[in-house]
């Protein structure tokens, strides 16, 4: 260790150190041009002069270069200094006057004009360039040429192979002298591009070392070997050298890990579809046709663009943007993918949405397509709505793009729905590319022995949506079908239920305990807080005063201990922080570091190794919320951290120790509803090990299924069905409740108790879980005549004929289907799903009976989403004419001379078409039955249209907001089979997740109620979502209010809602809250 | 008004004498002219105690709260109203009470009337729409109309919307074109007016909580403003709590508040504390098309949360 | 302390504006420093009382956002 001073103050630096390192370490700044962390200095800027003096004399040395030595004094900024330097910015200007940095400099030194003639240069010779393409291994370039002819240049000035074009010279070039430009034109033979950052699809570079993007788990960064030049070169190695963590090791190889599972999800997930192989659209070519994944990348306000909306080639904001749907997808003529991809109508409603949301209502959006596709939960509610906002649906499809010479625009040719030929210039054109299979996956799959699809997706039957044909493996996601968020999610859960079925017996045998550490009782003791400051690396410390900010917490009340950490969240200062916490007789902990949401827990946890209750802690953000965003004000950004440790540290001093209530779950589950959706849930929780009891209003289960034909994979329904309800009956663990209907519920998640009524039988069924199953039914039309002739009826109805083997379908010579017969109307403004695929599916099965039979299909929109499109193409080959029609203009039904008469104005002759039907198939809707009751039981909301509102829309389908609720069938939305028996595996299987812990740890932020200040008005108990507060009804307090700590979120509703102030929550109490207002603005 | 009184005293002397309630809550005279005060009479002998008139402004429902056994009470339009707030708010239950309503044709301005003369007022009588005030300096004979209160005036309940008896014919209840014409004036000043306006208006406040303890609203066991851990509000004088006191007390009647008018009639500053309070009351009919006090099974609409709620304020 | 810097205070629901508060770092958005940040499980738990307060204890701004 050797001591100097520095400016007057004693410091310490290692053997070696340069006086540059020692000054950076005590926050001394001292300017500089050449100096580099990872390189050895060089002396060349000259700018880091500073005064040594030895004892005897002073003498002006350079700090980057200068080794430092017991008892020498150095001052950084002395009037000398200053002039010294000044007269190196000087002439440094006067060579390169034209240097936004060295302007800057002359500035700051108040150099209006040098005294030397200026030139025009904008190379300082520092020579970092050379010392760092050095350090790349490659030594491309050097200081050639003698005295004033000296420049950066390669051996006799010629282009080479020797420089790799990384661009490491021009990264740390000073003054922008080197650019890529100039590698490209003077350095290098080999081409230098930008590497693509993946998650930006391309649209932005990268590093070689790079986080993939802001939210990935982990946050960790990793090294691209392909472009490190680490490992082209063996040079490099900055990154090593810098981390102060040591945690680069160059060395590592991927590794081969072999696992011993017993059951296999594959969930690869799906590629989006090139199109750069379409030159008719000139996507390859032409940066104004861009895919919409990267319009999402131009929309994400953490985009290229920070979410303004700009096109690629000159920055302009679009007034015009087409979207081109089907591009990848529904097409055999330029790529092989006739499926639908089922997603791409949604995601272009909602780009274009969103794009008149950022650029204003005249931005002009039009979609190109062939059908509008909006069949998921509240598309159709969408799509209207985005027709309402005037974005414009034109339903052709386009054949090409042609680029306009003198601009960056781009006009389009296409076909009105009246046959008219229309040019329209657009802006920007975004293609709605498809999903599709990767060979990759492709591979694996041929590997793994799993069969495929015509589409190269995964094939499954109806009955076991997410069983592959190699039992023992299943399947998630869009690798079993193209399919959209809430869909995949579902899938996951089923999949996850299903192999946790196989396993079942398996469960909890590869536990591993951890110890308990007692708690320490703090209760009325005096705060002992300990403030952890966190300098990450350099995020934090780079722009807050780390040691500043410790210091001051240090004279804050009741703060015992202070420290700085360099990474408050690594292994190592854990176990240190719950030493000093043990060591200090601390009780309150504040670490001002990074974000709660992602590393509280992790604090916490540090916590109970001490033996501190984890509530005994505040987290204070001074990264995301002070360093990250202040970056140009440091002094302000150190103030801010200060106001937030302080207000953090008066809040964790009124922090108190929290119980979480333990709760016993009774392992025991009543599924309501005995359809499809229902018998499965019942089946996957049976198979995991738990009773199930199946409530079914109806004499027999198996619901809507009873009433269906085949499916459209042409399995039988009624034999499928059969053989799961014999094994659901034959189940020893699943208790059938027949003809019996639910009259009330009480409890909560874990212990519930319900009131059955069975042929007027009271009974009562106590459970831990309940699976809403109840389903839906089928719309009876009042329009199309419908019940005034034998040959006019629904689609169920034709199902039964065909179910019954009717002879008589064999005669008809003419059938006609209507299509949304009750669904996306005004009054039911959602689509019923199924219809198209099922009406399609009856017409082939009566082509099959008859193929002389002339069939006719008049719809809106045919929805044949997924692989169903394969049933589409059938039925057009098989020779059934698709006529459509529009909502404002439906086809008409004549009963005349006992005949059915449909009049239908024919989309392409424009002309009135009469069809003479024998049969006439009505396809109607999937209606709720909006069981307010229910819902009230349970306290789960009813969207407007009936159907139940799951947790999340895209990521809870299967479960209520509502603890122990869960949710699967048609009761959620219209479905076909066999999401409807993989909605019920999943519901069971997040079912599983609840009881398969037994018990229950509720938080102990939860609200709690002071009875001697509550006036029982009711107010909480009627206001609160999660129905935790009710009115005690016995003891010392009856009629006042109290909270069931299992049911409360912690949200605060109640307690802001409170007039008389009763109601506490713990952990954000009113006085916690109260004294981190008070603190804000405290003098410092 | 005379009528009335002998048909509440008749009814009050009926329960009391066969037992059916325990007390009759009403308003006696009070020790100076032209007001009275609530009184609870237990015994038939104090029948004569009760009466009747357009000085009873105070509102009865503040005193039906935390009694075991069976009341009677008499109830105005609005009492009514909050006997059924309180009943919906749990206060009470609708069969431990026996309601007394009272057609109403409005409350005097006591202030107003006051302001007339430059000495106390030694004697006021009514009869049906004539008022007699007399001083020591002179006598006025007074139109009752324009000297009702303001709440009064604007009143569109008159008549009890719950009752188990009546103490005279029901009176025609008015229809308004503009029921909150003194909201309007002050939403339409420009903020600073609107400012000085809140400024002016509670300058003179003592803090004394008249309002509050005339409130059948104001019922919980600690108020806020006395509260200590936490302390919600500043004690003192200081602008910024005397404002915080009458801000969060309107907030708390919001939708709830029936306009009785007893705060304003308790208030020895004579603050209209009401411009609070109706400008609530005005957002709530309009947010909700919600009047307190009109539906025993309802729960004011900032109690419940309903997915119909309007949410236009976020964007 | 810096002169007439503003202070505005920040009730962010952590289960939305917080996390954007958080994200808005992750991007390295630049913003002055006025901001200070009290986080709340929900914006259903602010008492109009923490307003009026902030206020009272000399805030510029109160922002509420979740």
């Amino acid at each position: 260790m050797v001591t100097f001073k520095l400016n007057g103050k004693e410091v310490q630096g290692e053997d070696g150190q340069y006086i540059i390192q020692v000054a950076e370490k005590y926050g001394v700044e001292i300017p500089t041009l050449c100096h580099h962390k990872a390189l050895e200095p060089a002396g060349m800027c000259r700018i880091c002069t500073v005064e040594l003096f030895d004892g005897r004399r002073t003498k002006f040395v350079t700090a980057c270069n200068y080794p430092i030595w017991e008892g020498m004094q150095i001052n950084t900024n002395t009037p000398a200094v200053h002039q010294g330097r000044k007269l190196i910015v000087e002439m440094l200007y006067a060579r390169c006057p034209e240097v936004p940095l060295l302007k800057k400099l002359a500035k700051e030194y108040k150099i209006k004009e040098p005294r030397f003639p200026k030139q025009d240069d904008d190379c300082i010779l520092c020579g970092l360039c050379v010392r760092m393409c050095e350090r790349m291994g490659n030594s491309a370039i050097s200081l050639t040429g003698r005295g004033t002819d000296m420049k950066i240049d390669t051996p006799f000035g010629l282009q080479s192979d020797v420089c790799m074009a990384c661009g490491a010279c021009a990264s740390v070039c000073p003054t922008g002298h080197i650019t890529l430009e100039k590698i490209k034109n003077e350095f290098t033979k080999q081409h230098p591009f930008m590497i693509p950052s993946e998650y930006e699809m391309g649209l932005k570079g990268r590093k070689p070392v790079y986080v993939p993007y802001a939210q990935a788990v982990p946050n960790t960064p990793a090294i691209d070997r392909e472009v490190c030049m680490h490992f082209k070169s063996g040079g490099c190695g900055v990154c090593s050298d810098i981390c102060q963590m040591d945690a680069i090791d160059y060395t590592m190889e991927d590794e081969i890990i072999e696992i011993d599972a017993g059951a296999v999800v594959l969930s690869p997930g799906f590629t989006p579809f090139d199109p750069s192989k379409f030159d008719n659209y000139g996507y390859a070519n032409h940066p104004n046709v861009m895919t919409a994944m990267e319009f999402e990348r131009i929309l994400s306000a953490s985009g290229p663009t920070s979410g303004h909306l700009t096109r690629m080639s000159d920055h302009k904001e679009p007034k015009k943007i087409a979207w081109f749907q089907c591009v990848g997808s529904r097409d055999m003529n330029k790529c092989d993918n006739k499926y639908c991809s089922s997603v791409c109508c949604m995601y272009a409603l909602k780009e274009a949405v969103i794009a008149k949301e950022h650029a204003g209502d005249d931005l002009d959006c039009a979609i190109f397509y062939m059908d509008m596709r909006t069949h998921g939960k509240d598309f159709e509610r969408y799509y209207n709505r985005a027709q309402d906002q005037g974005i414009r649906f034109l339903r052709s499809r386009v054949h090409t793009v042609d680029p306009l010479h003198d601009s960056d625009d781009l006009q389009v040719t296409y076909v009105t729905e009246s046959g008219e030929k229309v040019d329209e210039i657009f802006d920007m054109i975004v293609l709605s590319i498809g999903l599709e299979i990767s060979p990759e996956i492709v591979d694996m799959a041929k590997k793994l022995g799993i069969e495929l699809t015509d589409g190269n997706f995964a094939k499954t039957s109806t009955f076991k949506p997410v069983e592959t044909n190699k039992k023992g493996i299943f399947v998630a996601g869009a690798f079993q079908g193209p399919k959209d968020i809430p869909q995949s999610v579902v899938d996951s859960n089923a999949a996850a239920g299903e192999a946790g079925a196989m396993l079942a017996s398996a469960r909890n045998t590869q536990t591993k305990l951890p110890e308990v550490i007692p708690e320490t009782n703090i209760i009325g003791d005096r705060p002992r807080i300990g403030v952890f400051v966190c300098k990450c690396g350099t995020n934090i410390a780079s722009v807050v005063n780390v040691p500043n900010v410790r210091d001051y917490a240090a004279t804050l009340p009741y703060v015992e201990y202070c420290s700085d950490n360099l990474y408050s969240c690594s292994q190592d200062t854990q176990e240190s922080m719950s030493q000093i916490i043990k060591a200090n007789n601390l009780n309150r902990i504040v670490v001002a570091a990074c974000t709660p949401k992602t590393h509280e827990p992790l604090f916490q946890e540090t916590l109970v190794n001490a033996g501190l209750n984890k509530y005994l802690f505040e987290m204070t953000n001074i990264r995301n919320h002070a360093s990250w965003v202040h970056k140009d004000t440091p002094e302000l950004a150190t103030q801010k951290a200060k106001d937030l440790v302080r207000m953090a540290v008066s809040k964790v001093a009124l922090m108190e120790p929290l119980e979480e209530a333990e709760l016993q779950v009774n392992p025991v589950a009543m599924v309501i509803g005995g359809g499809i959706s229902g018998i499965t849930a019942a089946k996957t929780l049976a198979q995991q090990g738990y009773h199930v009891h199946v409530v079914e209003k109806d004499q027999r289960l198996g619901g809507q299924a009873n009433n269906l034909f085949h499916t459209y994979k042409d399995e039988d329904i009624a034999k499928e069905l059969g053989s799961l309800v014999q094994e659901v009956e034959n189940n020893e663990k699943i208790h059938i409740h027949l003809n019996t209907t639910l009259e009330a519920v009480e409890g909560f998640v874990g212990n519930f108790k319900s009131e059955l009524l069975c042929n007027k039988e009271p009974s009562s069924l106590e459970h831990g879980i309940a699976v809403i199953a109840t389903g839906a039914k089928a719309y009876i039309p009042n329009e199309y005549e419908y019940g005034k002739d034998d040959r006019i009826m629904t689609t169920l109805d034709l199902d039964k004929r065909f179910i019954d083997r009717d002879p008589s379908l064999k005669a008809l010579n003419a059938a006609v289907f209507i299509q949304c017969v009750g669904s996306r109307e005004p009054d039911r403004p959602y689509c019923s799903r199924v219809c198209c695929t099922h009406s399609i599916d009856n017409a082939l099965a009566l082509k099959k009976i008859n193929p002389e039979m002339e069939i006719f299909i008049l719809y809106r929109d045919i929805r044949t989403y997924g692989e169903r499109e394969y049933k589409y193409q059938a039925a057009r080959e098989a020779g059934i004419i698709f006529v459509r029609y529009a909502l404002e203009n439906k086809p008409d039904i004549q009963l005349k001379e006992g005949k059915v008469l449909v009049t239908v104005t024919d989309h392409v002759l424009g002309q009135p078409l009469e069809i003479e039907a024998d049969l006439l198939t009505l396809a109607t809707a999937i209606v709720p039955n909006k069981d307010e009751r229910l819902a009230n039981f349970f306290k789960v909301p009813l969207n407007e249209d009936g159907f139940f509102v799951e947790r999340h829309a895209k990521l809870g389908p299967s479960e209520f907001a509502t603890d122990g609720v869960f949710l699967c069938g048609l009761a959620h939305y219209p479905k076909p089979i066999d999401e409807a028996i993989a909605h019920g595996q999943a519901a069971a299987s997040r079912a599983v997740t609840l009881l398969a812990k037994e018990t229950i740890h509720t938080s102990g932020n939860v609200a709690n109620i002071d009875p001697m200040v509550c006036s029982s008005c009711g107010v909480c108990v009627s206001i609160c979502p999660y129905a935790a507060p009710s009115f005690a009804t016995q003891g010392r307090f009856e009629g006042t209010a109290e909270i069931n700590p299992v049911l409360c979120k912690g949200c605060g509703l109640c307690v802001a809602s409170c007039r008389s102030g009763a109601i506490h929550l713990k952990g954000f109490d009113t006085n916690q809250i109260f004294a981190q207002i008070f603190a804000m603005n405290e003098a410092v | 008004m005379n009528t009335c009184i002998n048909k509440i005293r008749e009814l009050s002397f009926e329960l009391l004498d066969k037992g059916e309630v325990e007390k009759v809550i009403g308003f006696a005279n009070g020790t100076i002219p032209m007001a009275t005060s609530p009184i609870a009479i237990t015994s038939t002998k104090d029948i004569e105690t009760l009466v009747f008139n357009s000085t009873c402004g105070l509102n009865l429902a503040n005193y039906i709260r935390q009694h075991k056994g069976k009341i009677a009470v008499i109830a105005k339009g609005c009492d009514t109203r909050n006997i059924v707030t309180h009943i919906v708010e749990n206060q009470v239950q609708r069969d431990q009470l026996y309601i007394i309503g009272v057609p109403c044709n409005g409350m005097i301005d006591k202030t107003k009337i006051a302001s007339l003369f430059e000495d106390d007022i030694i004697e006021f009588s009514e009869d049906g729409n004539a008022l007699t005030v007399k001083s020591a300096l002179k006598e006025e004979t007074l139109n009752k109309t324009d000297y009702l209160r303001q709440n009064c005036r604007l009143c569109l309940h008159k008549n009890p919307v719950i009752y188990d008896a009546l103490a005279a014919d029901l009176v025609e209840e008015q229809t308004l074109e503009s029921p909150y014409p003194d909201v309007k004036k002050i939403e339409a000043m420009t903020p600073d007016t609107k400012w000085q306006h809140f400024q002016d208006l509670t300058k003179n406040c003592i803090r004394c909580y008249a309002c509050r303890n005339a409130c059948p609203l104001c019922y919980c066991p600690t108020c806020f403003v006395d509260e200590s851990g936490p302390q919600w509000v500043g004690k003192g004088q200081n602008t910024t709590d005397v404002n915080t006191f009458h801000f969060l007390r309107a907030f708390h009647c919001a939708g709830r508040c029936t306009d009785c008018g007893a705060c304003v009639e308790a208030c020895p500053m004579d603050i209209n504390v009401r411009d609070f309070t109706r400008k609530l009351n005005k957002d709530v009919f309009d947010l909700f098309g919600w009047e307190a006090g009109l539906d025993i099974t309802k729960r004011p609409p900032l109690d419940a949360y309903s997915p119909d709620d309007p949410d236009d304020f976020i964007k | 302390m810096v002169e007439n810097n503003t202070k505005i205070v920040a009730f962010l629901c952590n289960w939305c504006s917080y996390g954007a508060a958080d994200l808005a770092g992750v991007s390295r958005m630049q913003y002055p420093a006025d901001i200070r940040v009290i986080r709340i499980p929900c914006t259903g738990r602010l008492s109009p009382k923490f307003i009026l307060s902030a206020l009272r204890e000399g805030a510029d701004a109160v922002w509420v956002s979740g």
